[in-house]
């Protein structure tokens, strides 16, 4: 066998294939990756600086920009970091409303890696579907906050305002729809010998050092792990509502591909039963003058799950108007840069940005 | 009552020299001298299960002229989560190097190194993780003024003054009064 | 439409006409703006019946987008982009942080006007532009382009000592190639 000269590739940070702005620099003999090495930095825009010139609650304009195809688990994340630090009560009615909205944000965000996941295959047929059928999400979210990507709605002590009229019946049918487009995807996308092919044994993560790795979500999952915040830490109403926590084994792309596939069913079935167990009441336990708003000195740390996998905040306060230190962890912190990094090494050029898809890489969540 | 957590807290505090409480339940914190936060952390690792790292970050303590680091285990057995908290000194911020208990470590740390300043001996990889061609001091730093820095670097337009009231210069340009339920909300 | 059918001879109207009705948007996510683009790309916005579509590398491309705010190290990578794209080309800059730095505008690492290092053809103001505001801001730019006026490629190469002077003092390492059109 001829041995072939090592080239050097750079794989973004502008290619159709990466996800986001970042660059992937890898090391190739012929065809497969000998090293692979993540750069980030592109679209670091000191948000965590920046908070702490902002007060505890302008915050929340920056809080949703640090991951934008989901931003509702950053603003959960923060809010509850900030409520354990004040003590302060949620409503009964803004929880349930809370968990409404995550998984919202989750289903819309399947929605746009379907369209990811299968545009690196090469099938963009299911990309105009997904993405097209998100609208529909995006409009359940208009109602609600008045944005589309951006929605500020989540917010210490509960959230900005109760459901609008007729929010529910819309939500039921939307998710009605959502149900039934789903099988089609699975036709398009799971019973394509195509994608078939190309996921199964593609950019493995073992088993057994993937939590020493500190994998998270669902490439976690995809090895058989049954780890998710929503039952290892309730947050939330999520103790009181039935749900799968779905796992598959082997760990490759075609793993992780069935874990994503699931939890979105599963998304739908919660949302339904929040609707229906909803009470009524407040949804918002007011702050007394939320300009002047001071917390009390501490540290905490909480986490919640996003479709990437835990995101966690720590949260520190010197008793002053304004946060004294947040720090992110974003899920695709060590599954986009160590992990991938790892996996990466062995496989085809083509797969580079297959398996980058199907970790659930997010670079404005990596640099912040 | 948190029987499991005061479990976990004596076990580390029998094992090593600290001090710790616990914060709520599945939050423990222990306080440890910077040279021993290592052994801890591998001995929580290796003899009782806390294998996920979850996270590493730095809290600028500047005025006791200390960087306060924040190491977080989770144990995906128990559920519960380990806080390893320690002082470096913040003029010659060294700290250990732990990419051999964990991998990901790694990055952690070049970032720290690149946001606070904080050296780690024995780290590798390349000096520039986040930010290209820096040379000012670095700015996660409380004394680094971004606001300072940005104009004096990339001078915006006029139009954008830092801490008019928008509804002050609304009224002002339409004649409106601002309503007293508006007021009340004023800044100062 | 507004065209000034009578001060474009017959050749420069044709040029102009069909050069509208083909946009090919260059695939550079620079910010967050991009998640609103496979939005307008895919069936209900679907920008591809007024000729707007993608384009995977600079040379094929016309339009680049600035999808927002830019750190000074992608600012980097956006000048070599647009240096290597063909005339004609336009820059389309999407959202209200590429005008006067928006939300970013005291943070270390991100640039405040657009203006000043690369010309600027349309701006779309909102922090996220919704679909529509991207398809009337392509509008805009089709309505340009049919008048005459989109002249990025030139004002770029006839001012091009000053936006080097802007360009040179944010990025320090200066290790760019001389071009010379």
């Amino acid at each position: 066998m001829v041995r072939e000269k090592e080239t050097t590739l750079y794989i973004g940070p502008q290619h159709p294939g990466i996800t986001g702005n970042m660059m992937v620099k890898v090391k190739v003999q012929g065809d497969t990756v000998t090293k692979a090495e993540v750069h980030v930095g592109y679209l670091h825009r000191a948000f965590e600086k920046l908070i702490e010139r902002r007060n505890w609650l302008q915050s929340f304009t920056i809080l949703c920009r640090f991951c934008v195809p989901e931003p509702d688990p950053m603003e959960l994340t923060y809010a509850r970091a900030v409520e354990e630090l004040e003590g302060r009560e949620v409503p009964e009615r803004a929880k349930y409303i809370r968990v409404m909205v995550m998984e919202l944000a989750r289903l819309q965000s399947f929605m746009l890696w379907y369209a990811g996941q299968s545009g690196s295959a090469g099938l963009y047929t299911l990309g105009q579907w997904s993405v097209g059928d998100r609208n529909y999400l995006l409009d359940l979210f208009e109602d609600l906050t008045g944005g589309r990507i951006y929605h500020m709605y989540i917010w210490p002590g509960g959230v900005r305002r109760d459901l609008p009229v007729g929010f529910k019946d819309k939500a039921l049918r939307t998710m009605d729809y959502i149900e039934k487009r789903l099988d089609e995807y699975d036709k398009l996308l799971f019973d394509n010998v195509i994608f078939q092919k190309r996921a199964q044994g593609v950019g493995i993560v073992p088993a057994d050092k993937a939590i020493e790795w500190g994998v998270v979500g669902a490439p976690l999952r995809g090895c058989g792990i049954k780890a998710d915040v929503r039952i290892d830490e309730p947050y939330e109403v999520y103790d009181r509502l039935k749900f799968e926590v779905p796992t598959a084994f082997g760990g490759d792309v075609w793993a992780r591909a069935q874990v994503r596939r699931q939890e979105a069913r599963q998304s739908i079935s919660i949302i339904r039963q929040v609707l229906e167990q909803m009470p009524e009441g407040e949804v918002y336990n007011k702050i007394p003058n939320p300009m002047k708003w001071k917390v009390p000195a501490g540290e905490a740390w909480a986490k919640t799950e996003s479709v990437r996998g835990e995101v966690g905040f720590y949260v520190v306060s010197d008793g002053s108007e304004f946060p004294r230190r947040v720090h992110v962890k974003g899920a695709a912190f060590t599954n986009g840069v160590t992990v991938t990094e790892k996996i990466l090494v062995g496989q085809n050029i083509a797969d580079i940005s297959f398996i980058l898809n199907s970790m659930g890489v997010c670079p404005p969540e990596i640099e912040r | 009552m948190l029987e499991q957590e005061q479990a976990l807290l004596s076990q580390v505090t029998s094992a090593f020299p600290v001090k710790g409480k616990v914060m709520r339940n599945r939050r423990v914190e222990v306080w440890a001298e910077s040279t021993t936060v290592s052994s801890i952390l591998m001995y929580v690792k290796n003899q009782m299960g806390y294998q996920h790292l979850n996270h590493i970050t730095c809290i600028d303590r500047i005025e006791d002229t200390k960087f306060q680091l924040v190491y977080t285990v989770f144990s995906h057995q128990t559920k519960m989560t380990l806080f390893v908290k320690t002082f470096i000194d913040r003029n010659a911020p060294v700290m250990d190097n732990i990419d051999h208990i964990w991998d990901q470590a790694n990055t952690y740390e070049r970032e720290l190194r690149e946001m606070y300043g904080i050296q780690f001996p024995g780290l590798v990889g390349a000096q520039e993780f986040i930010l290209e061609d820096w040379d000012e001091m670095p700015p996660m730093r409380r004394d680094f003024k971004t606001e300072e820095y940005s104009e004096k670097t990339f001078s915006s337009l006029p139009g954008r003054e830092n801490t008019q009231d928008v509804r002050e210069t609304i009224s002002t340009r339409s004649g409106e009064e601002i309503p007293d339920f508006a007021k009340k909300y004023s800044r100062d | 439409m507004e065209t000034k059918k009578d001060s474009q001879t017959i050749a420069e109207y044709i040029k102009n006409w069909s050069r509208k009705h083909s946009l090919f948007v260059m695939a550079y996510g620079t910010g967050c703006g991009a998640i609103e683009i496979p939005a307008t790309m895919t069936s209900r916005y679907d920008a591809e019946r007024l000729g707007i579509r993608g384009a995977a590398t600079p040379r094929q491309a016309d339009v680049l987008l600035i999808t927002g705010y830019l750190a000074t190290k992608t600012l980097k990578r956006v000048i070599r982009v647009y240096e290597q794209m063909q005339d004609p080309k336009y820059v389309i800059a999407f959202g209200s942080c590429t005008i006067n730095g928006g939300m970013y505008y005291d943070s270390y690492n991100t640039i405040n006007v657009l203006e000043k290092y690369i010309p600027v053809d349309v701006y779309i103001n909102g922090c996220m532009p919704r679909p529509e505001a991207v398809i009337a801001g392509f509008k805009q730019l089709q309505d340009k382009i049919a008048r005459g006026d989109a002249d990025n490629g030139t004002r770029y190469k006839e001012n091009l000592d000053w936006y080097r002077a802007n360009q040179q003092q944010v990025i320090k390492n200066w290790r760019m190639p001389d071009y010379n059109w």
